[in-house]
């Protein structure tokens, strides 16, 4: 008869469900950027309100703020072969579904994900730096463009940074839907671990706080960040 | 220098500009005077194209600009002949002291940066802000902001400067001196047009005084006639209140 908590094995399962850490934290920073870039751009057509593009944009939101995350890899993972396929016999090309790596399905599903919720983040930041910004701008005569650039972004990014934490921790702990599809991430590699010696408690304390460490480092990474973009702010004495 | 020419604005159903013309010439410094909601605020806002009419037509400088039909082009050129000195100050937030001075210097004005920092330097000593360079506009009272608001609206080389009420958020201790300033620029020759509720600044630095009420022009006059024998009998209720309040 075994122990009823074996702590030793845990800690010897470290190494083992470390090796799949790269897999993780690449899904999650890819994922991270690309859907920076796409929050970046959303954010944009909302904010300047482009025609056709800005109610495509709420729409797209919209769904990804009403579905979940499992489902909408699910899509991506089965939605992007047919879209190939449709491809191949519409053009005659021959791109090669089976070459695509499960890992890129995932980033894009995260991506796609982390951008729409971000996306609104950005949007509401801008729109949080106050107007006679603006107006001071275009008094001294900056196009709306230098504006943006010079003014009002500096400062909607110290808006927007506590929020965009959130979004970012979310999107690490998301990546532990991927073993859905297949892909060897530190969630996965728990799973092999455990149900070889069915000590699947000890496995999740360690995935646990595998994925506890890597928030808390980003945290306050961040945090630091913001400490930064905001440094122009009034400090109020505690 | 400074035309509007039939100039109509409204906010949703209210009309707060109903069919202004006048004519503002090279030196003068107009005062806006009038009731809260009598649209002088908008009138000057319209001047740097922060508010666009319904309709009419506007020149300024050398710029023109019709309410049907402008470009982006005529905008900017609207917009290069004059600046404003807002009343919450507007300082860019992200900026420092000196920075906010050499922003349009280098983005609008193209000089590189050691030109616009010795321009900027030399407007800010000028409005006593020489010692605080590197401090944000959070870190400085409201005085001290405005000093620099009036410096990043001088830097621009305006043809005309627009006070939007540039004392009234201010603590009273700081108003007299924001006002000896703005009294130095207008000695100098710089055409400049008011808001302001200081009628005893607008008397003495006015050389026109302009009253307003519900978006209609009522009486445009000097200082001297306008305060001891104002024609009309809605100035001389409004002054009348003024004068109340300032017992």
């Amino acid at each position: 008869m075994g122990k009823i908590f074996d702590p030793v094995f845990m800690i010897h399962s470290f190494p083992e469900v470390l090796q799949a850490l790269p897999t993780t934290l690449f899904i999650a920073f890819m994922s991270a950027v690309i859907g920076l870039v796409i929050a970046f751009i959303v954010s944009f057509i909302r904010y300047a309100n482009i025609r056709i593009l800005s109610p495509l944009a709420k729409v797209y939101i919209s769904f990804i703020r009403g579905t979940p995350d499992l489902v909408q890899i699910m899509l991506v993972y089965y939605g992007i072969p047919l879209f190939l396929k449709a491809i191949n016999a519409k053009f005659g090309t021959a791109f090669d579904v089976n070459g695509v790596p499960s890992i890129a399905f995932a980033i894009v599903a995260l991506a796609i994900n982390a951008g729409a919720y971000m996306s609104e983040t950005m949007r509401s930041s801008l729109l949080a730096v106050d107007a006679g910004q603006l107006e001071a701008c275009y008094s001294v005569n900056m196009t709306r463009l230098q504006a943006l650039r010079r003014v009002i972004v500096p400062q909607a990014i110290g808006i927007a940074i506590p929020p965009l934490s959130n979004s970012l921790i979310s999107l690490i702990k998301e990546t532990s839907l991927v073993f859905t599809i297949s892909i060897i991430d530190i969630m996965a590699q728990a799973k092999i671990v455990g149900s070889r010696s069915f000590r699947f408690f000890e496995i999740y304390v360690v995935v646990s706080i595998i994925y506890w460490v890597i928030c808390a480092i980003v945290a306050f990474a961040l945090s630091k960040v913001e400490v930064y973009a905001r440094r122009y702010e009034r400090k109020v004495d505690k | 220098m400074i035309q509007l020419e039939n100039i109509t604005k409204s906010f949703k159903k209210t009309q707060v500009l109903k069919n202004i013309n006048l004519t503002i010439n090279q030196g003068e410094v107009v005062t806006l005077i009038g009731p809260s909601g009598a649209g002088k605020t908008t009138l000057l806002r319209l001047l740097n194209w922060l508010e666009v009419p319904d309709s009419g037509r506007i020149t300024v400088g050398d710029a023109h600009i019709d309410a049907s039909k402008y470009s982006k082009h005529d905008v900017r050129r609207l917009r290069g002949q004059s600046s404003m000195v807002f009343q919450h100050y507007n300082l860019f937030k992200n900026k420092t002291v000196l920075e906010n001075v050499t922003e349009s210097l280098v983005i609008v004005s193209k000089l590189n940066h050691k030109e616009a920092e010795e321009k900027a330097v030399a407007l800010l000593k000028k409005v006593g802000m020489g010692d605080k360079l590197h401090d944000y506009p959070a870190n400085l009272s409201g005085g001290q902001q405005q000093r620099v608001g009036i410096a990043r609206a001088l830097a621009v080389d305006p043809k005309v400067m627009l006070f939007d009420e540039p004392t009234s958020a201010l603590d009273p201790e700081w108003v007299g001196e924001i006002l000896h300033l703005i009294k130095q620029i207008a000695a100098q020759g710089m055409t400049m047009i008011l808001v302001s509720h200081e009628m005893r600044f607008v008397r003495s630095v006015a050389s026109r005084i302009i009253f307003l009420e519900n978006g209609e022009l009522v009486e445009d006059s000097n200082p001297k006639e306008l305060f001891e024998n104002g024609k009309s009998v809605r100035t001389q209720a409004f002054l009348q209140k003024l004068t109340y309040e300032e017992e």
